[in-house]
């Protein structure tokens, strides 16, 4: 009788162990099929956080310094005042962005920073010719970087924003 | 003669390849199967099962094996009806079904858990929160990317950088 009793119990921690394995193997959210992973992510943090309760906003934003909390509150704001094409086209560069390494993100992220400081007029120039870069061929762009024009024309901060932006981000259409 | 297949009576058939027919019956019949190729193909069958039979070899029961099977079947025979009605829950007979009843619930249970994840792990409501730093983080990497577009040249958008 011992060992019936031994053997179901056996049996018992192997359904138990199956089942906490399928547990853990879900994921917390299936996402809906036939959207990128990463769009799926996007629409899953900010969806998401617009679905949750004011209260339960309110509780994550008071976590967090006032002045983040503001500028997080502002953000949102005008995100969801986008038309839903700026809103896809916002997406469409964002998932090329998160698809990139860490290490380059990061790039990515310090260059549009020092972009953002750039005076408006400089910004302009230097998108414009990150456009004009991306539609040249490999060779063609490097020939580019190294011509005496582009060095006397940009400065070593925005030949670097260029550089990198050009190589990393999406051609905008 | 006539052809046992046609005539759907293969006794004949049967009988010449179990080597049951006289002489004069089997000159007859093999006169007839060298113009029928029917009879011709189902007689080779019905050899060639003839000669399997007579390869086939029984396996050999054990000495005692006539004894035992009387023996149980005299016991079979003096159970009351209340014995007979709960053997199946007899020690020795659960001892013997359980492993695998036990084996076949954990197989059902498996299945459907796989089957369906989610009545077994829903999702909890704090699992579907996010947290501020996770929309802070993405908000100002869309916010990046928006102030960069908005530099493009030809496009009127207000800068307002915050």
């Amino acid at each position: 009788m011992r060992s019936v009793l031994l053997q179901f119990g056996f049996a018992a921690v192997l359904a138990a162990g199956a089942c906490s394995l399928s547990g853990a193997q879900q994921p917390a959210e299936q996402p809906p099929a036939g959207q990128p992973a990463v769009e799926q992510r996007l629409n899953a943090v900010l969806d998401r956080w617009n679905k949750m309760s004011p209260e339960e906003r309110e509780r994550e934003l008071a976590k967090l310094p006032p002045e983040r909390a503001r500028r997080i509150r502002l953000l949102l704001h005008r995100y969801n005042l986008m038309n839903p094409q700026e809103q896809q086209a916002l997406r469409q560069r964002y998932r090329t962005f998160s698809e990139l390494p860490q290490a380059e993100k990061e790039t990515v992220r310090q260059r549009l920073r020092e972009f953002r400081q750039l005076p408006r007029e400089r910004q302009v120039t230097v998108h414009a010719e990150v456009d004009e870069l991306r539609r040249l061929p490999d060779a063609q762009r490097q020939a580019r970087y190294e011509s005496a024009e582009f060095r006397g024309r940009y400065s070593p901060q925005e030949r670097q924003i260029i550089k990198d932006l050009t190589e990393y981000l999406e051609p905008e259409k | 003669m006539n052809c046992p297949m046609e005539s759907h009576d293969p006794e004949m058939l049967v009988a010449y390849a179990a080597g049951q027919l006289d002489q004069e019956a089997v000159a007859a019949f093999e006169e007839h199967l060298s113009g029928c190729p029917e009879c011709s193909a189902t007689a080779a069958d019905q050899m060639a099962v003839w000669q399997a039979l007579d390869v086939w070899e029984t396996p050999s029961v054990s000495p005692d094996f006539n004894r035992r099977l009387y023996h149980r079947i005299e016991t079979e025979m003096r159970l009351s009806w209340w014995e007979r009605l709960t053997r199946p829950f007899h020690p020795l007979v659960l001892r013997r079904i359980l492993p695998l009843t036990a084996t076949a619930a954990l197989l059902l249970m498996a299945g459907l858990i796989l089957e369906r994840p989610a009545a077994v792990a829903p999702a909890t409501k704090g699992a579907e929160a996010v947290r501020a730093e996770q929309v802070e983080r993405t908000l100002e990497d869309l916010e990046l990317l928006r102030q960069f577009s908005a530099a493009r040249p030809g496009n009127n958008e207000h800068r307002d950088a915050m």
